[in-house]
């Protein structure tokens, strides 16, 4: 399982069978440049490999207003 | 994904520009893109006082670090809007930020100014985000005015100019799009505006924001409501992911081959413009429109407490 913080909506969402970020991104319906990604305070590029028992925040970067 | 320039593993991919980026090499590619903007739209020197507008948001932070390490002489100007605990959090943010970096700022405070945005959202009867956006721009002139700045910085970037590009295009609102660009020369009772994000994405600025570890204020306006920029940058967005660079050359396009035409356009049927009468910035009435919804906040108010 993999545990995703989705900012700034503040929600916890889990995921299980993502294989990269980029599937991840599909998978909230974000685009590569969307959002930064990241695993233990380092940014994630598309491509990276995502395993079960990773956690991840997704901080989307349009600001709202 | 590999770093273009040196080969170590990237941490940021820019489909616009076929590239990716390790850390030190985006400082590098970020820091160039400002100061070409600088440079291509003869924004300022560095003999020259710059006053840069702070929200406390990733985009007008990473301006004024980013200006400050290039060596401008830069002050901020944050505006507390006087909105609940939104606002203390915003001015919180910024405050820190300036500690830490050794950065001058000085705080206007709107509730001192009469326009606390509560007040003007209970009492005048028009978009509150319209009227906070004319507040905000009218202060930040008169401050910039006030202070003898060359220039005052805000750091819209490019995904704000193309959302703004796009919904003046929708409306071919000529009066606006006669003067939308990164730079606006100073005019009588204007200071010259200038952004030098403007060829960087907010994708870039959130990067680079995060990377250096600036701490933002990213909650959401409590009085926004889904303003239409935000949908217009979701579906430019969306044009962008399909055909990468698409924002940059339609922000560029214009610059070089639309605006001016626009401008001759409102050169022929512009209004006249004279001091207000009751603040001295310019309008193209008696009393500008700032100080017209401050006297009916004041007398709404005085109305509602009797």
């Amino acid at each position: 399982m993999i545990k995703v913080r989705l900012e700034p909506d503040g929600k916890d969402l889990e995921f299980h069978g993502l294989k990269t970020v980029l599937g991840l991104l599909n998978k909230l319906g974000l685009r590569p440049t969307m959002a930064l990604v990241v695993r233990d305070g380092g940014l994630l590029t598309p491509d990276i490999r995502i395993k079960s028992g990773d956690e991840i925040l997704v901080r989307k970067v349009t600001s709202a207003g | 994904m590999k770093c273009k320039r040196c080969k170590k593993p990237a941490v940021v991919g820019l489909p616009s520009h076929h590239t990716a980026f390790c850390e030190e090499c985006f400082y590098v590619y970020f820091t160039r893109q400002v100061e070409t903007a600088i440079r291509r739209q003869k924004m300022f020197t560095f003999d020259e006082r710059i006053l840069v507008a702070l929200s406390g948001g990733k985009d007008s932070l990473t301006l004024m670090l980013a200006l400050h390490e290039l060596g401008y002489d830069v002050a901020g100007l944050h505006i507390d809007l006087g909105i609940y605990e939104s606002s203390v959090r915003a001015r919180a943010k910024v405050e820190s930020f300036c500690e830490q970096h050794g950065l001058t700022l000085q705080v206007l405070e709107m509730e001192a100014e009469g326009l606390p945005m509560p007040d003007v959202k209970e009492h005048i009867n028009r978009p509150v985000c319209s009227v906070c956006g004319k507040v905000k721009r009218h202060y930040f002139n008169k401050i910039a005015r006030e202070g003898n700045f060359d220039a005052l910085a805000t750091g819209h970037n490019l995904d704000d100019e193309v959302a703004r590009l796009f919904a003046n295009t929708l409306r071919w609102d000529s009066g606006y799009l006669s003067d939308q660009g990164p730079t606006l020369p100073a005019a009588e009772g204007f200071v010259r505006k200038v952004k030098p994000l403007y060829r960087l994405s907010e994708f870039e600025t959130a990067n680079y924001a995060f990377l250096r570890g600036i701490e933002i204020h990213s909650d959401p306006c409590p009085f926004a409501s889904g303003a239409s920029f935000t949908s217009h940058k979701e579906l430019i967005g969306e044009l962008e992911h399909r055909s990468p660079g698409s924002k940059f050359q339609f922000y560029d396009g214009f610059l070089k081959r639309g605006r001016e035409a626009f401008k001759m356009l409102e050169k022929e049927v512009g209004e006249e413009l004279s001091p207000c009468e009751d603040c001295g910035s310019p309008t193209s009435v008696e009393i500008c429109g700032v100080c017209r919804v401050k006297r009916a906040v004041r007398d709404k108010k005085a109305a509602a407490a009797q």
